[in-house]
């Protein structure tokens, strides 16, 4: 998997993409290693505070069973 | 991400913030922006200036969030979802969360800082997967299509007779 945000362009994450947000969390709704995402530390620490805010507002699970 | 703090005028810091809200499923459609009016307002009070905002609009929750209603637990299973970016000071911000907390119709909310720009992405999910193209399709040569004359009834019941008495 390549850097999906490096290859589109994206600057900024934001936790109402939650259609983007899906492309990092595995189908239980954790979110995916860095060895997965293929993103760089600064991203992914992005896009980490992202799904936590989405989980907070419903737009994304805690958890998936 | 680099955040910004500006100098208003009067020499207090002005920062950019975002609210996200989800206002109770109980409210009715067109009761909406007076709940969405009260916030506003109470920016607008602090000294605030909008700079972008999402209409509420009811979605399905991930999970049910329970809510205290009087003396009993309410659980909800969807919500008016909107959100708000404006820039204001740091005092007016702390003063903006706790008027959300009391504010019975909002069920959840979520004030954090952020930058002027917009942030969402522009590209839509489909086109972010990554297509897959097998090998094998590419390296296979496309196979003539077959011209198929029609073939008659009798012709393919001798045909099957054929291969069943072998």
């Amino acid at each position: 998997m390549a850097n999906i945000l490096t290859q589109n362009d994206i600057q900024h994450v934001d936790y109402k993409d939650i259609d983007l947000l899906k492309q990092f969390v595995n189908p239980h709704g954790r979110v995916m290693s860095r060895k997965r995402t293929a993103l760089t530390a600064k991203q992914q620490r992005a896009v980490e505070a992202a799904v936590k805010r989405a989980r907070f507002m419903g737009l994304l699970p805690f958890i998936q069973k | 991400m680099e955040m910004e703090t500006n100098l208003s005028e009067e020499g207090g810091v002005s920062r950019v913030y975002e609210i996200g809200y989800l206002i109770v499923p109980t409210v009715a459609e067109d009761s909406l922006d007076k709940v969405v009016g009260e916030i506003r307002s109470s920016i607008e009070k602090a000294g605030g200036s909008f700079i972008a905002e999402g209409a509420p609009s009811l979605m399905r929750l991930a999970y049910d969030m329970t809510a205290r209603e009087g003396d009993k637990n309410v659980d909800y299973d969807r919500g008016y979802f909107g959100w708000l970016k404006f820039e204001a000071s740091p005092e007016s911000a702390i003063a903006l969360e706790e008027s959300l907390r009391t504010n019975a119709s909002v069920l959840r909310h979520i004030v954090f800082r952020t930058v002027r720009e917009d942030t969402r992405a522009k590209i839509k999910a489909p086109t972010l997967r990554e297509v897959k193209t097998p090998r094998t399709t590419l390296a296979a040569p496309r196979r003539e299509e077959e011209v198929s004359a029609p073939v008659s009834e009798v012709d393919l019941d001798k045909a099957l007779e054929d291969l069943t008495t072998e």
